[in-house]
């Protein structure tokens, strides 16, 4: 199996379309397809998902024959604390309010790299706070509460 | 979805600290958010935000205006109905929020009658059907004449928005056949018309309203009832087909359970709004007719609109997931 | 010709003193708001329109054009220096703005697109002032057909926007288009691909996308491996290009104005294409197209010019039809409304201190943003010394603030973390990003329009080549796809088979 030339990236990639290919044809399967001439609400969904499986064929049958680059590592950390940080910020921006809100959001975030230690990670997070409640809430006053419901006693 | 499980328990928990948390303080001690279920810059934007300001001085808070656009305004409305029931979040509601969503719509986000507390009626706003000038139609009754010999379009600002089932109520008692073009929003759709790509539209008459006065759009008829004050020379439709009147609105709601003490200083702040000189002249250019109703009288309102609207939804066909 | 005199007229109003400290402060504040990443020149029109309320008319409006003029010059500057747009015109600056500024020359890449935007930007407002009313009839002339034509040659042009392969290219554009359809279908109300989620019944948020794919997967990339790998170039050299540079941004800056100038009045969603049209335009003319993607000065200065110029000409549809062009337009209306101005053909003739006074104001607005901007843009290039993990944190913060702030939808953020990790994921199996956002873009269009093409033409689809502006629209497009892709694929070919590199 190892002996042909083969990209592994570019095999992951094709997979990876035809399943997303997939997806979204199973989707429009509910949705009236309609005619050429007049078309129904799944016509170009159901139009493009067989071209994007099409082109994820293509780019998997490329793949063999030739060798690829390495991925390189994976920023596991990064994931674990940049990409929960915004849902954080949704799920309690209307509950803690705007401050706390923030202050948590950018302390979840500043986590994300191995160099910041947790004392200045607190420092940042209390400027990143003061700065934008000055500058959004009260300088722009945006309708955000700065303290919400689940604050008050 | 678990989101949703968890932005559930949340949102009930933050209910309960809440009311919990609502002083005896008098209201309204800190701002109070208007809730606009429309992005900004559009009509009723700019109804709320010209209501919002005076309002605030009336009740010595300022009125911080908030867009909570999507789903036709669905999504702003059901989020103040879900709202701490305080006074301190209020609804620009409007004949899609409070009439036509929730009879158009599968999956009811909100009951537009026992989810909210009433405040006032504030404006009514004409709509028009008006036809690019190439049009060989110059009334109504020859628009309807031709459109049973030769098939025709009209544009509207999108899928059962008030302007697409104005057209459809009009179809209805005209007895013609006209099809419908859908657009994102009113301005496309009017561009389309100037261009005589589509030779027929309803809009807002507020929207269309500079077009028709430099003779780019032909107006053939209002909605209302009665022939627009701005507009005396167009007839209103019901002068050729008796019995047709619709009209757009805009009126403030707070969540069902808001006390009445804040309640009617809501209510008093916004007619005292509303009888403001400079408002009433800016509603004027704005061909609104100035309402500033009772709480009582936006009730009745919003079950006779239902009324209404329910039998054309039902004829034209409408319906939303 | 009473052109001059009512330019004069425009200019006595706009440069009375109060009118020039309201647009200053204007350019300034939008800069600074439009600067933050994620806060793209909507969401800084939304939040900065009360301001203007307490305004006198024109002066308002001289405001509110100064914001947006300063939103786009801010939005193009987070595009350079984080990779960060946070509208469709800046996203194509990111490609090769960030790219110059990694390798150091983050202070040339912002004085490029100063300065050529502020070309573009004089240009487009004399085309203003000059031809307004012809030009509007001109727009008029496009419907359906015209508009499914058009966005049939943007995807024609987009996969050049590519520096990988053909069909991955091709990929991402089909997939954005895909995920340009999530939604309510405008025809029928059926939902699309929303999962049952009513948030998404109006659309995936832009910002969101843009935000999640370039911004948030560069930060990912970056956070892979801190202690090898460098985020920026410690060396920066000189803020401003060289004689040398200068000489290679003039014939860039001329072609985007005029692409921009024309795209940008069309009403329908024209503008999106300008700077995707000049990025592919100034690749073909390249004698060095290896270098887009890569840190090519061209492709920075062409599509920021081409951006601006159709920013300015996107008001001809607004002050003679009152009619916006885009959402900032939208913005626009509704505080003429506000106002008491009922925008519409009648502006001109019932109000010529304010129609004018607003086209004198573009080009003020414009020569402010320069000549502001050029002193900062060394401050601009100091914050890329901040170490990187500071500046993240930062950057985190303010896109959840932006993104929220425009429609207080908190699925919007979720679609951020989502399209953060698509766009990650993406970039590790070296696709691009850049088709995937004009195909998210383009997708509505086309599909609307197709639609309605077919509806009005009663089912008829030779309307497409009846039509004459829409069949030439796909004469070029059959043209583009046989003279820049035969040779190009065959390049490619020889690419892939002489180097590795990807």
């Amino acid at each position: 199996m190892a002996t042909k030339p083969r990209d592994d990236t570019d095999m992951i990639a094709g997979l990876l379309l035809m399943a997303a290919a997939a997806f979204f044809g199973w989707q429009t399967t509910g949705l009236e397809v309609g005619t050429s001439l007049r078309m129904g609400p799944g016509y170009f969904p159901m139009l493009l998902s067989g071209l994007l499986f099409l082109l994820g064929v293509w780019v998997f049958l490329k793949s063999f024959g030739r060798e690829g680059e390495p991925t390189g590592p994976i920023a596991w950390r990064g994931i674990l604390f940049i990409l929960p940080a915004p849902v954080f910020f949704g799920l309690t921006v209307r509950g803690l309010g705007f401050v706390p809100a923030l202050f948590l959001t950018s302390l979840i975030a500043s986590q994300a790299s191995v160099k910041m230690r947790p004392l200045p990670a607190l420092v940042l997070a209390v400027l990143v706070t003061i700065i934008s409640t000055l500058i959004f809430s009260y300088g722009l006053g945006l309708p955000f509460r700065r303290f919400g419901p689940w604050l008050d006693f | 979805m678990t989101l949703t499980l968890t932005r559930r328990i949340l949102l009930g928990s933050a209910l309960a600290f809440g009311l919990a948390g609502a002083a005896a303080a008098e209201f309204p001690d800190r701002p109070v958010t208007l809730v606009i279920p429309f992005a900004a810059g559009g009509s009723t934007d700019v109804v709320g935000r010209i209501v919002a300001e005076r309002m605030g001085q009336e009740l010595g808070q300022q009125v911080i205006v908030q867009n909570v656009g999507g789903a036709g305004g669905s999504l702003g409305a059901g989020q103040v109905a879900k709202a701490d029931a305080d006074g301190y979040t209020i609804l620009m509601g409007t004949v899609a929020t409070h009439a036509l969503n929730p009879l158009i719509l599968k999956q009811k986000p909100y009951d537009p009658v026992a989810d909210f507390a009433p405040v006032s009626l504030l404006v009514l706003v004409p709509n028009v059907l008006a036809v690019n000038p190439q049009l060989p139609a110059n009334t109504v009754q020859e628009l309807i004449d031709l459109a049973k010999t030769e098939p025709l379009a009209y544009a509207s600002s999108g899928n059962g928005t008030p302007l697409h089932l104005s057209g459809e109520l009009f179809k209805a008692m005209a007895g013609v056949d006209i099809t419908h073009i859908p657009y994102k929003g009113s301005g496309p759709a009017l561009t389309d018309v100037l261009g005589n790509q589509v030779p027929i539209i309803f809009d807002n008459l507020p929207s269309a309203s500079g077009h028709i006065a430099s003779g780019k759009l032909r107006a053939l008829g209002v909605t209302t009832a009665e022939r627009a004050p701005s507009f005396p020379d167009v007839p209103a439709i019901g002068e050729t087909l008796p019995g047709y009147e619709t009209y757009s609105w805009n009126a403030l709601f707070a969540p069902a359970g808001t006390p009445p003490e804040a309640i009617a200083k809501l209510h008093d702040a916004a007619v005292a709004a509303m009888a403001d000189p400079a408002v009433a002249a800016r509603m004027g250019e704005f061909s609104a007719t100035i309402v500033a109703s009772s709480p009582e009288e936006l009730a009745e309102h919003v079950k006779a609109e239902m009324a209404k609207w329910e039998p054309v939804v039902k004829d034209a066909n409408v319906s939303l997931d | 010709m009473d052109l001059l005199s009512n330019l004069g007229m425009g200019f006595s109003v706009a440069s009375s003193f109060a009118n020039l400290g309201f647009c200053l402060i204007g350019v300034l504040l939008g800069t600074l708001i439009g600067v933050l990443p994620g806060i793209g020149a909507t969401a800084t029109i939304a939040m900065l329109l009360p301001i203007t309320f307490q305004l006198e008319p024109v002066s308002s409006l001289i405001m509110l054009a100064g914001i947006y003029y300063g939103a786009q010059y801010g939005g193009s500057t987070t595009a350079i220096l984080i990779n960060m747009p946070g509208e469709s015109s800046s996203a194509v600056t990111a490609i090769d703005g960030y790219q110059m500024a990694r390798k150091g020359r983050a202070g040339t890449a912002l004085a490029t697109a100063a300065l050529g935007s502020f070309f573009a930007g004089s240009v487009a407002t004399f085309l203003v002032a000059i031809f307004a009313p012809p030009l509007t009839a001109i727009a008029l002339e496009f419907g359906a057909a015209e508009y499914f034509s058009l966005m049939v040659l943007g995807l024609v042009m987009s996969v050049a926007l590519a520096h990988g392969t053909v069909p991955k290219a091709l990929a991402m554009v089909v997939l954005g288009l895909l995920l340009g359809i999530v939604g309510t279908d405008v025809y029928t109300g059926t939902p699309r691909f929303t999962l049952g989620i009513t948030q998404f019944s109006d659309g995936l948020n832009f910002v969101a996308l843009a935000v999640g794919v370039f911004g948030i997967a560069e930060i990912l990339r970056n956070l892979e491996d801190e202690h090898e790998r460098q985020v920026m170039t410690r060396n920066i050299n000189s803020l401003f290009p060289n004689r040398d540079e200068l000489r290679q941004i003039i014939g860039p800056v001329l072609r985007g104005t005029g692409v921009g100038s024309i795209l940008g009045i069309l009403p329908g969603g024209g503008a999106i294409l300008a700077s995707f049209a000049s990025y592919t335009i100034e690749k073909k003319l390249s004698k060095h197209p290896e270098e887009f993607g890569h840190g090519a000065i061209a492709g920075v200065a062409g599509p920021e010019s081409a951006n601006n110029a159709g920013a300015q000409t996107s008001f001809i549809p607004l002050l003679t039809l009152g009619i916006p062009a885009n959402p900032v337009m939208a913005l626009m209306i509704g505080a003429m409304i506000i106002q008491g101005i009922v925008p519409g053909p009648s502006v001109v003739t019932d109000q010529p201190e304010l129609f004018w006074g607003i086209i004198a104001s573009m080009w003020i607005g414009n020569l402010m943003l320069v000549v502001l901007n050029l002193p900062l843009i060394g401050l601009w290039v100091k914050l890329l010394t901040v170490p990187y993990f500071v500046l993240f944190p930062i950057i985190m913060a303010m896109c959840s603030i932006g993104v929220y702030s425009v429609n207080s939808n908190v699925y919007d953020l979720f679609a951020v973390a989502f399209f953060g990790l698509l766009g990650y994921v993406l970039s590790k199996l070296r696709f691009e990003p850049a088709p995937l956002l004009l195909g998210f873009v383009l997708g509505p269009l086309l599909e609307e329009n197709l639609r309605r093409a077919m509806i009005l033409s009663r089912g008829d689809p030779t309307t497409f080549v009846t039509r004459p502006i829409s069949a030439g629209l796909l004469v070029l497009a059959l043209a583009v796809l046989v003279l820049v892709f035969l040779p190009q694929i065959r390049r490619r070919r020889e690419e892939v088979f002489t180097e590795s590199e990807g």
